[in-house]
């Protein structure tokens, strides 16, 4: 990253709100302190805390010349005072915020600068994590994807996402909009982050791990946010939504206020419904009066129609101002009984009934399936009866309405025994059938039966109680579901053997005979055959690279060894000489994956197979490391991904590697600690052992006038953008038409991008030569290589000729994937931003020379073990005869 | 107190996990106090020792050193010719009745006066169910893993189906009972493993060692590879602190790799296994773990019983039950190396910080002491003997 001279503005500004965090202050700053993005500048403003706190933030920005304090003189009781003194005081293109008790991934300020940089957005938002539980917060419903350039009027569920300080914002932005944080009230991230979405014009999210939230359970103090039991929170938060309100009305938005309710209503509103009980009576007055208020403020009845049954009933009878309903309604869904029975059958529907009944009003309060609350004392079993008392009741509705019967069944036969006691209830058990017998209770109301299987937690007492008869042992039991039962034991073989039969007749049947999982395990258990090998590239996507060479040198040399190719499509590739071609993953494949004893692979193939104990697996690789792999990226490998890496790196017995420089990063990010060949690449001795004629037959074979000049355009496959690939296109076309007659440029895309164009849609002067099997050739034929961040540049190097890099997005590519090298200073040409210095450097053969010095260095450091033998010198090594 | 009898229950006594430690704790305090105590294994590892004394009678289930496996359906695996299968499963099924069988004539021996049984493992619960029915034998089930870690597995189905209708079904931390609780278990307490040694070191003494300690088997799920991160992110800082790695597994070889390619091999040492845990942590400073799943982990406690500070990967939810965050150590998220190295750093750096957490940790280890524990153990016999009407208070 370049080092910026003081004066600059910094990129970035982070503003720190402290009040009494002086236990976790220290963290917030260290995590600011040590972020991968170092052009930040920190403010840190603290609330008039009364602990310790401004004496440690005093101690940490002393000797940080980007960190500064500021203590207002009085606490303002709330976040927005100290979030705008930092906003006022800092200078950053971007702001962020931190509180002062949370913390911030260790890359959290690269990735979102590089992301609003990307976007041009006018904020952006990052993942935050909640430290109770680890999860991502609103993970499944905004944060599981990059979402770019969105707007709240299309994706209404961002209001759920009210956080402030997960988000990084344009400076312009809040200066333009004049928006800060409302002073004088609490619950400000509402208002702010209300009025922030509806004031951009595009907001995007990333989603990547930024905001580490400290959730600190039965804290002494909770946060201000959390004291749900004042009433002045309540009062609190509906002075914020007023606010949000009365700006979406202003700002002439009012026609998102109904989705602006629906988040008011599923949580907003819901925290305190669910609190309701722990009222007081004055809350529960207060409540009622402010809510009923704001409700029909702002929304009508219909906004309670879609939400579940147990928010739609009691915000409707909140908005209805019935009180007594309301109480009743939540008696019965305690299981208490209710001053009035108001739950009512009508029109083949079960209802709450409010106490004024109006025409519309059935459809807010109806109710699916009935509370019955049945609880089982005194139960008794002996050889000839299971007996207990029920206590039952139905909240809401009225007992003269209600019978009920009990019913004792075997699930195995479907013998049931019933019983329509009312006080004790006796099941005789008489003649009883093995099996397993579970108790239900069906409750007959206006036609309707009510049927409820009897659960352990309905019955007072349990006890594991046997008796037994002549033919039977009876248990008492519960099963794996906490369902009781009684369970009939046979004690004659007989009627063992019956019941066995009956379960088995129960169960499912079976899937076909030979499965592939079968086949396999037979196959593994077939010997090694120790003259076999199998190869492999890029995932049986070519025939190509080192695997290819060493596969040709083996064949050249006579040696008696029976190969094998995989390929993901065999029919469409040739492959010379002797080789058997199978289709990649077939059984076939896997067959001879398992009895080979040799693997020669340039990416990974470990997790196809498992690897048997003689198996020697060489691992080519498919060049030099230029973006960060494996554990030297900058983020630590997630679990699955070090597993599946240490799958692959724990098979490999030999690694090929090009120079000493890419030994030590093998060795470092792949934690690898078997064998390497540092031999040079395989691949490259094509480049060294064909002479000018070969160059002349491959351009005949590509249909290139012999004596044109060729410029090989090689830029690498950006997985983010699916579109990358049009940018390519569009840069040759304005190539070439700056390119003179004598020149033809040769495009190499990614293979995964090479179907997407047609030689139609490219100029006269250009050859896409994307599809053409091995790369190698065209170095050979190419007299300059355009390239970015590819290892193609490594192997072109051997051939001494000019190379041009061209970058025009060198700091996205930095963020986002990291570099060993400092291009501009270690690479081997001159690096290019934008189309007019690569056209300049084109036509400038004598500019491009003095890049020679940098050049030799690099093939040096890069090059110099490549002399024609390397594919030998790995075969001595690791084929036996 | 009257004399009591006491059963534990469990896989293998004379292996060597966490599970037998505790058992053997308990059963050394009930002995000393005068209990009869007997162990039901039910199978054993040939020629090692147990961490039992000679003088507790065991009883072997599976003296012919049979090993059942897991339960297999047999129709489907009859029809796809599993012969081999279906087989084994038939053996499991008659060995598991006949098992039984012997568990109940062991159970004989007692006559009609009141054992306590505790099933320290999941796994050996499916050999009582013919005792569950008899009225003088009381049933404690453990389980030693954490509702969170154990999820998916085989032993919570086990649980499921047998651990509905004991006396009491034992969980390590007050959030594994709840989450029990929800699952509709109405049987659930909570008992904290005992430490089996508290003895305060002195926090300059502790300090003046310079040594970070780790232990547990060399495995991928201890994170020991995130550990040694975390060191080579501050091994500037670190002066002539050490980290100290005890155990064994085989992970062993690739842990000392990851120190060589990390240059750390003048900073962490694999000191593989240690017979004296309790003298190995006096000579350390800070105890430091970062595993990615536990149930209540031991080491921790015993950490705190010596006064080092910890500091722990939020790994089970019995970790902020052991350590009390920028209290008697530091929690920090799973895989964070970053996080856990600055923590590192707090400590090593600030001596009074160092010395006040030591104190507070051998403090709050004092719910883990063998006393406290086991003062607890005869509430809650009394509970499950019926002789107590009110539930014990945690």
């Amino acid at each position: 990253m370049t080092q910026l001279t003081n004066n600059q503005r910094p990129k970035l500004s982070v503003v720190v709100i402290a009040y009494n965090n002086e236990l976790y202050i220290d963290e917030a700053l260290e995590s600011l302190y040590h972020q991968t993005l170092k052009d930040i500048e920190v403010v840190v403003v603290n609330d008039f805390s009364t602990d310790n706190t401004k004496e440690l933030i005093d101690e940490y920005v002393k000797d940080k010349p980007n960190f500064k304090a500021i203590h207002l003189q009085e606490n303002s009781g709330g976040c927005s005072v100290p979030r705008n003194t930092g906003i006022e005081n800092s200078t950053g293109e971007y702001v962020m915020f931190l509180d002062g008790d949370d913390w911030y991934t260790v890359d959290a300020c690269e990735k979102m600068v590089e992301a609003i940089e990307r976007t041009g957005s006018d904020f952006v938002g990052g993942q935050v994590i909640r430290t109770n539980n680890y999860e991502i917060w609103y993970h499944k419903q905004i944060y599981s994807k990059e979402i770019i350039n969105t707007n709240i009027r299309e994706f209404s569920t961002l209001f759920y996402d009210s956080l402030s300080v997960n988000k990084i914002y344009q400076r312009s932005f809040l200066d333009k909009n004049n928006l800060r944080f409302p002073e004088g009230i609490h619950y400000e991230d509402i208002v702010f982050t209300g009025k922030a979405y509806f004031l951009a014009d595009a907001i995007s999210f990333i989603p990547e791990p930024i905001y580490y939230w400290r959730v600190v359970e039965n804290a002494e103090d909770k946060s201000i946010t959390n004291r749900r039991f004042e009433f002045d929170n309540f009062r609190n938060r509906i002075v914020a939504h007023r606010m949000f309100d009365e700006f979406l009305r202003g700002k002439g938005d009012g026609r998102y206020q109904n989705h602006k309710n629906n988040k008011f209503l599923r949580h907003d509103l819901k925290l305190y419904v669910n609190d309701y009980d722990e009222f007081d009576e004055e809350y529960k007055e207060q409540f009622h009066q402010l809510i009923h208020e704001y409700l029909h403020e702002v929304m009508d009845e219909y906004a309670f129609i879609n939400l579940p049954e147990r928010e739609r009933i009691i915000y409707y009878l909140l908005y209805i101002d019935d009180r007594e309903a309301f109480q009743d309604y939540i008696s019965y869904l305690n299981g208490e009984e209710t001053n009035q029975f108001r739950i009512k059958f009508e029109g083949g529907e079960y209802y709450f009934e409010a106490s004024v009944s109006k025409p519309n009003s059935n459809k807010f309060l109806s109710i699916s399936s009935l509370n019955i609350e049945a609880e089982l004392t005194d139960i008794r079993i002996d050889s000839n009866m299971l007996s207990f008392t029920p206590y039952l009741s139905v909240p809401g509705i009225n007992p003269q309405e209600v019978h009920f019967e009990w019913l004792l069944k075997n699930r195995q036969t479907g013998h049931a025994l019933r019983s329509k006691n009312k006080q004790t209830v006796k099941l005789l058990l008489l003649n009883m059938e093995a099996g397993n017998y579970y108790l239900s209770l069906h409750m007959h109301h206006q036609g309707n039966i009510h049927r409820n299987v009897i659960k352990k937690q309905q019955l007072e007492n349990f006890a594991n109680e046997e008796v037994e008869n002549s033919r039977f042992k009876l248990r008492l039991f519960v099963n794996h579901k906490n369902t009781f039962g009684l369970k009939v034991l046979p004690k004659k073989t007989k009627d063992k053997v019956k019941l066995f039969i009956l379960k088995r007749k129960k169960q499912k049947k079976s899937q076909n005979l030979f499965d592939k999982e079968k086949i396999s395990q037979l196959y593994s258990k077939l010997p090694l055959k120790s003259n076999w090998i199998l190869f492999e590239s890029h995932m049986g996507k070519q025939y190509s690279d080192s695997p290819r060479a060493i596969y040709e040198e083996l064949v050249k040399s006579g040696r008696n060894y029976k190969y094998i190719w995989s390929l993901e499509n065999p029919d469409q590739v040739d492959i010379p000489g002797p080789a058997i071609k199978v289709k990649r993953n077939s059984m076939k494949h896997f067959y001879y994956l398992v009895r080979s004893k040799f693997w020669v692979d340039n990416q990974g193939l470990a997790h196809l197979a498992p690897k048997r104990k003689d198996q020697v697996y060489l691992q080519t690789w498919h060049g030099t490391p230029l973006k960060k792999m494996g554990f030297d990226q900058k983020k630590r490998p997630d679990r699955n991904e070090i597993a599946k890496l240490k799958r692959q790196t724990d098979a490999w017995d030999y690694f090929v590697s090009p120079n000493a420089y890419s030994t030590k990063i093998f060795r470092r990010a792949f934690r690898y600690h078997g064998e390497i060949l540092e031999t040079g690449y395989p691949r490259n001795d094509l480049l060294l052992n064909t002479d000018e004629n070969y160059s002349i037959e491959m351009k005949k074979r590509f249909d290139i006038p012999v004596d044109k000049k060729l410029i090989l355009f090689a830029p690498t496959f950006r997985d983010w953008d699916e579109n990358s690939y049009q940018k390519a296109i569009s840069d040759i076309h304005v190539l070439s038409q700056k390119i003179n007659e004598e020149t033809v440029i040769l495009l190499r895309l990614h293979y995964l991008l090479s179907s997407k164009i047609s030689q139609t849609d490219l100029p006269k002067n250009v050859i896409n030569l994307s599809e053409h099997e091995d790369i190698q050739d065209l170095y050979k034929i190419s007299d300059i290589l355009i390239t970015d961040y590819s290892s193609v540049m490594f192997d072109f190097a051997i051939l001494q000729r000019p190379i041009i890099l061209y970058c025009y997005d060198l700091e996205q590519y930095q963020s986002r994937r990291g570099m060993y090298l400092e291009l501009e200073q270690e690479g081997p040409g001159p690096l290019c931003t934008n189309l007019d210095e690569v056209i300049y450097y084109i036509s400038n053969p004598a500019a491009l020379e003095s890049y020679k010095k940098q050049y030799e260095k690099f093939h040096e450091v890069f090059s110099s073990l490549e002399d024609g033998a390397a594919t030998r010198r790995v075969i001595n090594k690791v084929f036996d005869y | 107190m009257e004399n009591k009898k006491v059963v534990f229950v469990l896989n293998e006594y004379n292996g060597h996990g966490g599970a037998q430690r505790v058992a053997a704790i308990l059963s050394e305090e009930f002995i000393k106090d005068g209990h009869e105590v007997s162990i039901l294994s039910i199978n054993e590892s040939k020629d090692e020792d147990s961490y039992f004394t000679n003088e507790i009678p065991v009883t072997v289930l599976h003296e012919d050193n049979y090993r059942a496996g897991l339960p297999k359906e047999l129709s489907s695996n009859l029809k796809a010719f599993r012969l081999n299968t279906v087989m084994k499963e038939v053996i499991r099924r008659k060995q598991l009745e006949k098992r039984r069988k012997d568990v109940k004539k062991y159970f004989e021996q007692f006559g009609d006066s009141d054992v306590f049984v505790i099933v320290v493992q999941v796994w050996g619960m499916q050999w009582l169910e013919e005792v569950l029915y008899k009225k003088n034998i009381h049933i404690i089930g453990q389980s030693h893993e954490s509702y969170a870690a154990g999820r998916f597995t085989k032993r919570y189905k086990n649980i499921l189906k047998y651990y509905r209708q004991v006396s009491k079904f034992l969980l390590l931390t007050q959030k594994d009972e709840e989450s029990f609780q929800n699952e509709g278990f109405q049987n659930t307490g909570m008992i904290y493993n005992p430490t089996p040694f508290r003895d305060q070191v002195d926090p300059e003494k502790l300090f003046s060692n310079k040594v970070l300690v780790s232990s547990g088997r060399l495995v991928e799920g201890k994170g020991f590879d995130v550990l040694i991160e975390a060191i080579s992110l501050i091994k500037e800082e670190l002066g002539e602190w050490k980290l100290h790695i005890y155990g064994d597994g085989p992970e062993r070889e690739s842990l000392e790799n990851l120190i060589k390619i990390l240059e750390l091999e003048d900073h962490v040492f694999l000191k593989g296994q240690t017979n004296n845990i309790e003298e190995s942590l006096k000579k350390s400073s800070i105890f430091v773990l970062t595993s990615k799943a536990e149930g209540l982990p031991m080491s921790l406690i015993e950490a705190h019983s010596c006064g080092l500070p910890c500091i722990s990967t939020d790994c089970a939810p019995g970790i902020r039950e052991i350590i009390i965050d920028y209290k008697t150590g530091y929690i920090t998220p799973v895989d964070d190396a970053h996080l856990i190295s600055r923590h590192i750093l707090r400590l090593i750096q600030n001596p009074d910080v160092f010395n006040q957490f030591s104190k507070e940790a051998f403090q709050s280890s004092l719910k883990f002491d063998r006393s406290v524990i086991k003062k607890q153990w005869y509430e809650l016999f009394e509970e499950v003997g019926g002789y107590k009407n009110d539930t014990i208070n945690q």
